[in-house]
């Protein structure tokens, strides 16, 4: 295995390729807290790229609610069980990851979901909740909390998938990190499904081959957002291009909120793989759980997303997503309103930080008649 | 006096028979002279040809390796025409594993032999650069698909699953029309992109090169592989055929190797059960 450095945990890592990051890497930040999982991103996926034989089964973005929730079945749990001594030591990871846990014989530290696990999407979406006899209070082991968790494939700066594949068919586009399956070359072996701990790339049992977000690359191409943020009603997404820590620029949206803001963070770090979708995590979850879940920037980030409400330029940086189905590459505020550029220089949009509040009377003198709202 | 009279009959109905006598072995493997190349597992023509007990081994030179043993031993026995070479594999299997899931793997095995027969061997284990190897890889579900088992659908995998709609089957689409069959083609990532491993399965074997693990590729040209297995009371047996080895006269030698995958122990890939090079003797037809 080679030596790599892995910004997300502080140090470097063993991993099965040298370092080779791409001439940019395709990003995202996801804010959980407007997620109301509606599951609209899920079908536009659905409907785009998986809606064919053998693919019935496969979500390459699903919500799920957690802490129950899942899909495949347990995946997280397992893994939580597999890694074992996750401890930081301020931003520096001092457990193993999957690369460097991986047992005799095997490339990464994985486990293999059989078709039953994927047979149940968000099983458990409602445990936080459920039937109360009259008179009785809740009991549950956790406290009575829950949120929603939108995933689709990472296009991690050190994919497992890809060093699972003893084929070479899994690679890494250098000219924005999207991470492919060759379908000409995979030969279902499935090492993929076992190493990617995401549990993102699916056998396809019709073709044999396994299948994966493809970041809906011939969008990105042309400079528009995928699908399932496009779609996303909730405008809980922002999709970009993120730089390493040392170059982030502050006019840079995901630079911004990843690097300089630091309120956008990556889903278990500590697996070791890098990946590039960021989540705001939300301010109502215990912090232990968060911690475990995103690493230890999450009450600096819950603080600093809290400060939003008199932070104007996070504010208005977050006033852009969904505001535009283009990808934005520069941004700015000036006062209350915050532009956003395409990499050319266009102007993508301008959104005020502030929407204007009209308040319309309930009686319309002029037409002499009631206002009702309707449905 | 009677046990020597049933004895004898007993010894008549098994020559009669013709099937439980014992072969002779070797221990290289002998390729016998035969008018025809049998495709059937059960042919006669086997019965004459001598067997090679071959010890498997893990494959434990790259990673993803396989750790447990699985298959311990692979008989084969061998014939050959002037223009073909056959080899029958006989492995004790268990569990039938002929369709591949999620988690789940299907039974195969393999034939490797150099491509140039100029006393050089590559390494045993996929070949070496510029040193190719050619191997022939048969699976049971390719089989099952030759046999005439219906296209996989999605209720193979979850019996209660309902599906309202599939693009490819739009009503718009008459079906086994031109348009509908290049929908499903374009529904179908793999197989539109041509990768064999897709489908439509009208072999049991696919011909691939290799010069080293993780090069294995189609072969450019055919050398007229065919395969047939059937399942036996304790396993498989395969016969796999093609062209006779490159520039390799009678009483020469070159090598082969043999792999077995066990679908239920997760083999799949380099997670297989391989043997070395084993010796591979023409032998020369009576005159």
């Amino acid at each position: 295995m080679a030596r790599v450095f892995n910004w997300q945990l502080g140090r470097e890592m063993s991993y099965w390729y040298p370092e080779s990051r791409p001439k940019r890497q395709f990003a995202a930040v996801f804010d959980i807290n407007k997620c109301i999982a509606c599951q609209t991103c899920t079908l536009a996926c659905k409907t785009t790229w998986t809606s064919g034989k053998g693919q019935e089964y496969m979500l390459w973005n699903n919500v799920e609610s957690k802490p129950y929730g899942c899909y495949p079945l347990a995946w997280d749990l397992k893994l939580m069980e597999m890694l074992d001594g996750q401890n930081w030591e301020g931003r520096r990871y001092d457990g193993r990851t999957l690369f460097e846990s991986a047992p005799a014989g095997e490339r990464v530290n994985g486990w293999r979901p059989e078709s039953q696990d994927y047979a149940y999407p968000n099983v458990g979406e409602d445990d936080c909740t459920g039937q109360v006899d009259k008179g009785a209070s809740l009991m549950t082991p956790h406290m009575n909390w829950f949120f929603y968790l939108a995933r689709i494939c990472n296009h991690c700066t050190y994919p497992a998938c890809l060093s699972s594949c003893a084929r070479g068919s899994i690679y890494k586009r250098p000219e924005d990190g999207i991470v492919l399956v060759d379908q000409q070359r995979c030969r279902g072996y499935q090492d993929c499904v076992k190493g990617c701990p995401y549990k993102k790339i699916f056998f396809n049992p019709m073709t044999g081959t396994s299948e994966k977000c493809i970041a809906c690359y011939p969008k990105v191409e042309q400079g528009v957002q995928p699908q399932c943020f496009e779609n996303c009603i909730g405008k809980i997404r922002l999709g970009g291009w993120i730089s390493r820590p040392e170059q982030a620029r502050a006019d840079n949206p995901i630079d911004y909120l990843v690097h300089i803001r630091k309120i956008a963070l990556p889903l278990f770090p500590q697996f070791g793989l890098e990946p590039n979708v960021y989540y705001i995590p939300p301010i109502n979850v215990p912090p232990a759980y968060l911690t475990q879940m995103f690493g230890p920037g999450v009450e600096q980030a819950v603080a600093a997303y809290k400060s939003a409400a008199t932070d104007k330029d996070l504010a208005g940086l977050l006033c852009l997503f969904g505001s535009t189905e283009r990808i934005v590459t520069r941004w700015s505020r000036q006062g209350d309103i915050v532009t956003g550029t395409e990499e050319n220089g266009s102007v993508v949009m301008r959104v005020p930080l502030n929407e204007p509040v009209h308040v319309r009377p309930a009686y319309d003198r002029l037409y002499q008649i009631a206002r009702v709202n309707c449905p | 006096m009677k046990l020597i009279s049933y004895s004898l009959l007993a010894a008549g109905m098994l020559i009669t028979a013709g099937c439980s006598r014992e072969p002779k072995r070797v221990n290289e493997v002998v390729a016998i002279p035969a008018a025809a190349i049998p495709s059937a597992p059960g042919d006669s023509v086997w019965d004459r040809a001598p067997e090679h007990a071959a010890k498997l081994l893990l494959q434990d030179l790259v990673e993803p390796r396989l750790m447990e043993p699985s298959t311990t031993e692979v008989r084969v026995r061998a014939v050959r025409t002037p223009s073909q070479i056959a080899f029958r594999l006989d492995w004790n299997d268990a569990t039938l594993d002929e369709m591949a899931k999620p988690g789940m793997f299907v039974d195969g095995c393999a034939i490797q032999l150099p491509k140039a027969n100029n006393g050089q061997a590559p390494d045993p284990q996929m070949g070496q650069q510029g040193q190719t190897v050619e191997i022939t890889f048969w699976r049971a579900d390719w089989q099952a698909a030759v046999n005439g088992r219906a296209p996989t659908k999605i209720q193979d995998f979850y019996p209660n699953a309902t599906i309202d709609h599939y693009p490819s089957e739009a009503k718009s689409l008459e079906p086994g029309s031109a348009k509908q069959k290049e929908m499903e083609r374009l529904y179908s990532p793999a197989r539109a992109l041509g990768n064999l491993r897709s489908g439509p399965r009208e072999s049991a074997v696919e011909e691939m090169i290799a010069e080293g693990p993780g090069t294995l590729s189609r072969a450019a040209a055919s050398n007229n592989s065919k395969g047939n297995g059937t399942r036996t009371k304790t396993g498989w047996q395969v016969v796999i055929s093609r062209a006779a080895p490159q520039g390799l006269a009678p009483r020469q030698r070159s090598q082969i190797a043999f792999a077995v995958w066990e679908g239920s122990h997760k083999e799949v890939g380099a997670r297989k059960m391989r043997t070395g090079w084993i010796p591979l003797l023409l032998e020369e037809s009576p005159k």
